[in-house]
């Protein structure tokens, strides 16, 4: 008895192994591995091709091939058609044009069930049949405390005289552009956004403003040559700054500081829709997103995470701050973007 | 047979101008004609009436002209010296005077940031000397037009010392054996016979400024010139119809100005001609 049922429990229990031998020595060692086009801006590749593609690699038999770019030159691309990406990382705001040019494919989220463990701001921002945004982080103001006396608290000390000729603010076409823009709106003491009101009140900011930038690399070179005291930056981008600037000073302004979502989405001629589903639900892993807040890659949108203060360090993170940040009516900043732009143009840039 | 097969030749080079030059061009600027299956110049008119379209193009127009007009001044003395030293020597100074065309546009515009800068070398004299306080420099229209003329005053040096160097000494020397004084002789057979190459040097500098974009988008700020207009109306508005009609502008623009320099060139050569024969 005791030996047959020990026979019965141990075939049992070696064949689903047995099956798992089966099946990896069919796809690893005969098939080719399928190849999995991810489009993505490029930096810290390292890091992410050590944490994130290796092991998907591994586990699913799969060969990662990255293009890289900016948000529009990348967009553009597949706007145009002849192109094998199959996965695409933008920002929110580059994502919904994409959307609006039908240029994603709807997304299963029962496939992707580690959707369910990450901020409810962050499940499909765009819209439930289109991608999740896999890290948040936050617009706020960076400034150099040695290069001036004005405390800044707030999006409104931006205005303050004391900084005139120090600041750099984000160009309108730049991801950061329209929310600053909003900020305006919400400095000139509207509570709904008011174009006019915003664009008013930009032109008093234009005594301070040195430059505008479209890069954030700009604004860092702009910052450690000392020609700007001040100015809006992504918090993700932070320790790029103390890096060159030790006593540089990061604040969420008083007012709000704005969400920035970096999504990730399937285009709509992707062949391997289901592995790229699988990739999205790996990257929302507590596992890989634990190790992109520790790398302070990216910071993180899984809820399960549990991060020490000094792991947290240069990260947004925890559910205050995150429920506290200004979102974006990302679809209305598209329809908006081109008058916005123009106006921007012509009443803060032209002499 | 031999005549056949000099057109053999150059039909590679042919087919690759038509390939990749005329029919794209062509496309470019037929597709700014059309809207909703339609001829129209809408697009053109818009434009020409729109000062702050008629602004960027008078900044950009200014600041290449500009730019031109000191390349040929600086130019000149500096090739009519090189073409006047020992052969071995004048590699060397060739060498030496193209050589910030061996870096890229980018390196360079960030070593003006770096001297320009609010903090930078130059203010940092001034201020020392105390001749006067920081100036704003960098993120200026004279940022740019700076970093152009050392962008393109090599090419205004070669071209000017390959036709230098064709002028005859004999000629300056018979001049000066009949007592012409030293400003005869530069306004009446250096300069008349130095024209093509000033024409051909002004040709390059100034186009290659016009639609220079590297050195206006990292030394000029807030304000545009065309070639960075065009760029965001591309790029980030993803708007083609209006880029093609920027495109097509500055084309139009490029011949114009390429023409009357022409004509200029052609009225200085005459009247040289004239008096020198």
């Amino acid at each position: 008895m005791k030996i047959r049922h020990l026979l019965a429990s141990s075939t049992l229990f070696l064949l689903p192994l047995s099956a798992c031998g089966s099946s990896d020595d069919g796809t690893s060692s005969s098939e080719e591995p399928t190849e999995l086009v991810i489009s993505t801006w490029g930096f810290a590749e390292d890091f992410f091709r050590k944490e994130v593609y290796a092991p998907f690699e591994e586990e699913h038999n799969v060969e990662i091939v990255l293009e890289t770019g900016n948000n529009s030159e990348r967009l553009n691309k597949i706007r145009q058609g002849n192109s094998s990406v199959d996965l695409i990382y933008l920002s929110d705001y580059y994502a919904q044009q994409g959307i609006n040019d039908d240029l994603f494919a709807e997304i299963n989220y029962d496939n992707i069930p580690n959707a369910e463990d990450i901020y409810d701001v962050a499940q499909a921002p765009l819209g439930e049949a289109y991608g999740p945004a896999y890290t948040i982080s936050q617009l706020g103001i960076a400034y150099n405390p040695e290069e001036t006396d004005v405390d800044i608290t707030s999006w409104e000390d931006l205005w303050d005289p004391a900084l005139e000729d120090s600041i750099a603010v984000p160009s309108i076409t730049a991801t950061a552009g329209p929310m600053l823009l909003d900020a305006a709106s919400v400095v000139s003491g509207k509570d709904q956004f008011d174009e006019d009101e915003a664009f008013a009140q930009m032109q008093e900011l234009n005594p301070n403003i040195v430059n505008e930038y479209s890069q954030t690399s700009a604004f860092v070179n702009m910052f450690t040559q000392g020609e700007i005291a001040a100015g809006p930056l992504m918090e993700m981008f932070v320790a790029d700054l103390k890096e060159a600037v030790p006593e540089a000073s990061f604040v969420s302004p008083e007012e709000g500081a704005y969400a920035v979502m970096n999504t990730v989405n399937i285009t709509a001629d992707s062949e391997n829709k289901e592995l790229a589903e699988e990739f999205i639900n790996w990257h929302l892993s507590a596992e890989v997103q634990k190790a992109s807040a520790a790398a302070k890659i990216d910071s993180p949108v899984n809820t399960t995470l549990d991060l020490s203060e000094e792991e947290a360090e240069g990260l947004t993170y925890g559910a205050d701050t995150i429920e506290n940040l200004r979102v974006l009516d990302i679809e209305m900043v598209n329809e908006q973007s081109e008058a916005w732009t123009d106006r921007w143009n012509r009443e803060l840039t032209s002499n | 047979m031999r005549n056949i097969w000099k057109y053999i030749l150059i039909l590679p080079g042919l087919a690759g101008l038509l390939l990749f030059m005329v029919i794209p061009l062509t496309g470019t600027i037929a597709s700014t004609f059309w809207e909703n299956g339609r001829f129209t110049v809408n697009g053109y008119l818009e434009y020409m009436q729109d000062p702050y379209f008629l602004n960027i193009l008078w900044v950009t127009l200014r600041t290449s002209l500009i730019t031109t007009l000191v390349c040929s001044i600086l130019g000149f003395p500096t090739a009519y010296f090189i073409s006047k030293t020992q052969p071995r020597v004048k590699m060397l100074l060739l060498l030496l005077s193209i050589f910030p065309l061996l870096t890229s546009p980018v390196v360079r515009s960030f070593s003006w940031m770096v001297i320009l800068g609010e903090s930078g070398l130059l203010n940092n004299l001034l201020t020392f000397l105390g001749i006067a306080g920081p100036l704003d420099l960098l993120y200026t229209q004279s940022a740019v037009t700076i970093g152009l003329i050392h962008l393109f005053l090599p090419l205004s040096i070669i071209t000017l010392v390959g036709v230098m160097d064709n002028i005859s000494e004999d000629v300056t020397q018979a001049a000066e054996s009949l007592g012409a004084r030293r400003s005869t002789i530069f306004w009446q057979i250096l300069l008349p016979l130095s024209i093509p190459g000033l024409l051909t040097g002004s040709i390059l500098v100034f186009v290659g400024s016009f639609t220079a974009y590297t050195t206006p988008a990292l030394l000029g700020g807030r304000e545009r010139v065309i070639s960075t207009f065009l760029y965001q109306n591309a790029m980030t508005l993803n708007d083609w119809q209006l880029a093609s009609i920027v495109a097509t502008i500055m084309i139009v623009v490029s011949f114009t100005v390429i023409g009357l320099m022409n004509w200029a060139a052609d009225k200085i050569a005459v009247k040289g001609g004239k008096l020198s024969g």
